[in-house]
């Protein structure tokens, strides 16, 4: 794959470029930041901010009015940008990461001979499961354990407390195929809930353990597509480690439809984080995104739409300029899409 | 898709600045009451119980009032009147009330009221297994505690002397005896309920209007109680509750005449109806009864300074609390608020004053200086509130008034539970919103219910800031004890002050409802109690004498239409 083709193919279509300045336009805008207005994203105006009992509509002091505490708008949406693209870009990175790994481990076992899973690993892994809501780095912990646990044992063939059999791939796909079933934005509502007192990590890990699922899925087709070609064959004829394979020989291969999926995914899940604060499981206050604003935004829709409009517009800019990208990028990358 | 489209339209329509014109009254010259036409009006919840012993939601009330009545209610004025009593009389020492029956008073199933139905009401309401939360208002009573916990077959202070006459021993002088007693909780049921509390029972009692049908989530409909005891009474044929209608669908029922009367109303809609001069004279609040303030736990750091206590006080300025949301927020300063007994409107209790707050600052320690932003108190303080409402921005503009004295907070929104868990355990939560509804108009409400060291709890306080002063709780004893009406005020305006100034909590505001209704509901105006008051309402609609029912289907089909739409959060 020459890069000049796929720059080439990159930029053939209008779509592609529209939504690359969206994207760029968007980040540009979250880099002002609160520079963007003289406003202070925190501090009320209850002189210039109010009329008539209820917030400003845009004009030349508040160009997109002032909130339901009456603070800029604008400013606020601008502050708000960099929490809701970083919370897009990461909780992607995360799910990227698990999606990516489980569906390559999944495609390259596909058919089998089976994984020994020490019971130590399961009792860790439920433990991480149960711990989660009440501490993410004792959770994350455990969960890091039981994956060094079920490594171990294939290595060294032993497992105190005993193993048992277990198909990796059937294992690994009908967990996500429970896990599609549900409605994505279900889901990420039921995981958030579980936490007591949210934030940034919180949305970040919910995001990121419900969104690899689908990744997960094509990742697999397209991994199985590449174990039997000739270079892997080729590969495991010399001798190199299954590791080695999979890190040097599959992942090149599945990275294409893994970075368009990825990129579509950044808009997914700026609106999953719309949802989570929609229904109060997102950031704490002062703190805006524009999830949250949304949700302020809704109750006084009919006296100061504004309020409503201009997170909604910012969602709906960022969730098209993604997706534009991202089918650029997954026509650009896809071979047999020539 | 199909749902997308209705709350879309939804939106749109709400979003039509125009008010419709009001419906006009028939008789607009002729002040004479008239007779007949059902009532329609409507609530966004559901209503779970209309027995008086187990009111357990917010909305049952204002049913139970056209429903039964008891010895003692509220008048229009909010003054406590005998009402199924003829009269009342409280011998010199304060510890017995005898009430003298009105003869002929007749339940809705017929049979007469005797003294014998007030002690089996009674009883049936405080037993041990009946499920009422208000229970402990009526341990005054002699033995009422112990026939609830089951420890007594009977309540030893109340007596029957005759087929008319009742009467309460009390334990020792309690002013709020009479305040309490017209709660709903112990109103006459009808023999049909039974010596102890059932589910099954059909609602019925004395009151103006009797349940005919109640179709639970969807509606329910009374009736005239012809043999009400108050002659000519009630006006109207009957009074249809529909259940589980959205604000804004209220909205366009109303607006196009199929409801009568109506107070679920978004903030902005209020907004237009309280501004234009067609709709003024048809709309008025409720008096406030619910407060709210900052609760700081004096067992805590650094609340347990109460030099700094002083300092969150002066420094938050109430008016701002206001204007979040100015057409439901009132501005408060005392414990007790506008609309409930005991409220003075002329006590100066607690208020902004941003330089005296710079000085308490000092004095507790944590001098700051508000020009090179240095001092204050070094580490932020948590606080608890939950997201729903007025509170997640009530408390954002709390964060930005003590950032100028040089307090900083840690904003921790959390679920209504978990608030609930934190700030009424002890040693949990060092600053927190609080708020308090009235149970009953009487200033003992809002200052012993929360003060008195006696309301202190290790789980579920009633009294979060945890205060404890021998010397509030010696006043607030003699408060509760004392029978001379202006003596007993004066004494809740020393127990205020006192309290302003210990600041346990910050009062901040009070909340109250706006009601708006046609020109042709007639006789109506918001009750000092109870809401939908309607036993002396009357509809005067042109060219017929009972017209709601013409008009009551005229909004279904945009009820259909706005079905999806009926989740709207209410404020606050």
């Amino acid at each position: 794959m020459k890069p000049a083709g796929l720059r080439a193919r990159f930029l053939r279509q209008k779509g592609t470029l529209v939504g690359l300045a969206l994207v760029l336009a968007l980040l540009a805008f979250a880099a002002a930041g609160p520079w963007i207005s003289s406003h202070d994203p925190f501090a009320s105006d209850f002189q210039r901010g109010i009329a008539g009992e209820l917030p400003v509509g845009p004009s030349r002091e508040f160009w997109l009015g002032t909130d339901r505490i009456y603070r800029d708008q604008l400013v606020r949406l601008a502050y708000g940008a960099r929490l809701s693209l970083l919370i897009g870009l990461m909780a992607t990175a995360i799910a990227s990461v698990i999606g990516g790994a489980v569906g390559i481990v999944a495609g390259f076992f596909e058919g089998g001979r089976g994984l020994r899973i020490p019971w130590l690993s399961v009792a860790a892994f439920v433990a991480s499961v149960a711990l989660l809501p009440r501490s993410i780095p004792l959770s994350l912990g455990l969960f890091g354990a039981a994956l060094i646990g079920v490594l171990a044992a294939q290595i060294t063939g032993k497992a105190p407390l005993g193993a048992f059999e277990l198909n990796l791939d059937q294992s690994l796909m009908s967990f996500v195929d429970v896990g599609l079933s549900f409605p994505f934005m279900l889901l990420v509502m039921a995981v958030g809930a579980s936490f007591e007192h949210t934030s940034v990590t919180t949305i970040l890990v919910t995001l990121g353990l419900t969104g690899w699922l689908g990744t997960a899925r094509i990742v697999r087709a397209k991994t199985l597509e590449v174990r039997n070609r000739e270079f892997v064959l080729a590969a495991r004829a010399l001798g190199q480690s299954t590791p080695r394979i999979l890190v040097m020989h599959v992942l090149p291969n599945v990275r294409g439809p893994l970075l368009a999926i990825a990129t579509l995914s950044v808009a997914q899940m700026i609106l999953a984080e719309s949802v989570l604060s929609y229904v109060g499981a997102g950031v704490s206050p002062p703190t805006p995104t524009w999830g949250h604003m949304l949700f302020e935004g809704q109750e006084v829709f009919g006296a100061a739409p504004w309020l409503f409009l201009g997170p909604a517009g910012f969602i709906l800019v960022a969730v098209f300029g993604f997706n534009l990208l991202g089918e650029g990028l997954r026509h650009a990358l896809d071979r047999s899409d020539r | 898709m199909r749902s997308t489209v209705a709350i879309a339209s939804a939106l749109v329509l709400g979003c039509s600045s125009e008010l419709p014109a009001p419906l006009p009254q028939g008789h607009p010259d002729d002040a004479t009451p008239r007779r007949g036409g059902v009532l329609q009006t409507a609530t966004f919840g559901d209503i779970r119980s209309l027995d008086p012993a187990n009111l357990g939601d917010g909305l049952a009330p204002q049913l139970v009032q056209l429903i039964y009545a008891g010895l003692v209610d509220y008048d229009r004025d909010g003054n406590i009147v005998p009402d199924l009593a003829e009269r009342y009389e409280i011998d010199p020492s304060g510890t017995r009330y005898r009430f003298f029956l009105r003869h002929g008073v007749r339940f809705h199933d017929g049979e007469e009221l005797t003294a014998e139905d007030v002690r089996r009401s009674f009883r049936r309401s405080l037993a041990r297994k009946t499920p009422n939360a208000a229970k402990s208002f009526y341990f005054t009573i002699q033995g009422a505690e112990d026939y609830a916990n089951g420890k007594a077959d009977d309540i030893a202070g109340l007596k029957v002397e005759d087929t008319y006459i009742v009467s309460f021993l009390l334990k020792e002088p309690d002013a709020t005896f009479l305040p309490v007693l017209s709660l709903q909780a112990v109103r006459p049921v009808c023999r049909s309920a039974g010596e102890a509390f059932s589910a099954d029972f059909f609602p019925c009692g004395t009151g103006p209007f009797k349940l005919q049908s109640w179709r639970p989530g969807e509606r329910v409909t009374l009736s005239r109680h012809d043999g009400y005891f108050r002659p000519g009474l009630p006006y109207l044929d009957g009074v249809e509750f529909t259940i589980g209608v959205s604000m804004l669908a209220q909205r366009l029922k109303f607006e196009s005449g199929a409801l009568d009367l109506f107070r679920d109303i978004l903030q902005p809609d209020l907004l237009r109806y309280r501004k234009d001069p067609r709709w003024t004279p048809y709309g008025a609040y409720d008096p406030a009864s619910q407060m709210a303030g900052e609760g700081m736990n004096v067992e805590m750091a650094p609340f347990d300074n109460v030099e700094l206590r002083r300092a969150v006080s002066a420094a938050i300025d109430r008016e701002q609390y206001r204007l979040v949301k100015p057409t439901m927020l009132h501005a408060l300063t005392q414990p007790v608020p506008q609309g409930v007994r005991g409220h003075n409107p002329n006590l100066v209790c607690q208020k902004y004053d941003e330089a005296a707050a710079l000085e308490h600052m000092r004095r507790a320690g944590y001098a700051y200086d508000p020009v090179t932003k240095t001092g204050g108190y070094p580490r932020a303080i948590p606080y608890y509130a939950y997201p729903a409402g007025v509170t997640e921005y009530t408390s954002q503009v709390l964060a930005q008034q003590l950032a100028r004295i040089g307090i900083r907070l840690d904003l921790r929104l959390v679920s209504y539970a978990a608030w609930l868990a934190i700030t009424h355990r002890r040693g949990q939560a060092a600053f927190s919103y609080q708020g308090w509804k009235s149970d009953y108009s009487d200033p003992s409400n809002f200052t012993e219910t929360l003060f008195h060291s006696s309301a202190i709890n290790d789980e579920d306080t009633n009294n979060p800031s945890f205060y404890a002063n021998p010397k509030l709780d010696a006043m607030l004893d003699a408060a509760h004890k004392e029978m001379d009406g202006p003596k007993r005020a004066g004494m809740y305006d020393t127990i205020q002050q006192f309290i302003c100034d210990e600041a346990p909590w910050a009062f901040t505001y009070s909340v109250s409802f706006y009601n708006v209704w046609q020109p042709y509901v007639r006789g109506y105006k918001p009750h000092p109690m109870w809401q939908n008051e309607v036993r002396e309402t009357w509809l005067d609609r042109p060219g017929t004498g009972r017209g709601a029912q013409a008009s009551g289907r005229m909004g279904h089909g945009k009820e259909a239409l706005l079905a999806p739409a009926r989740s709207l959060p209410r404020d606050p």
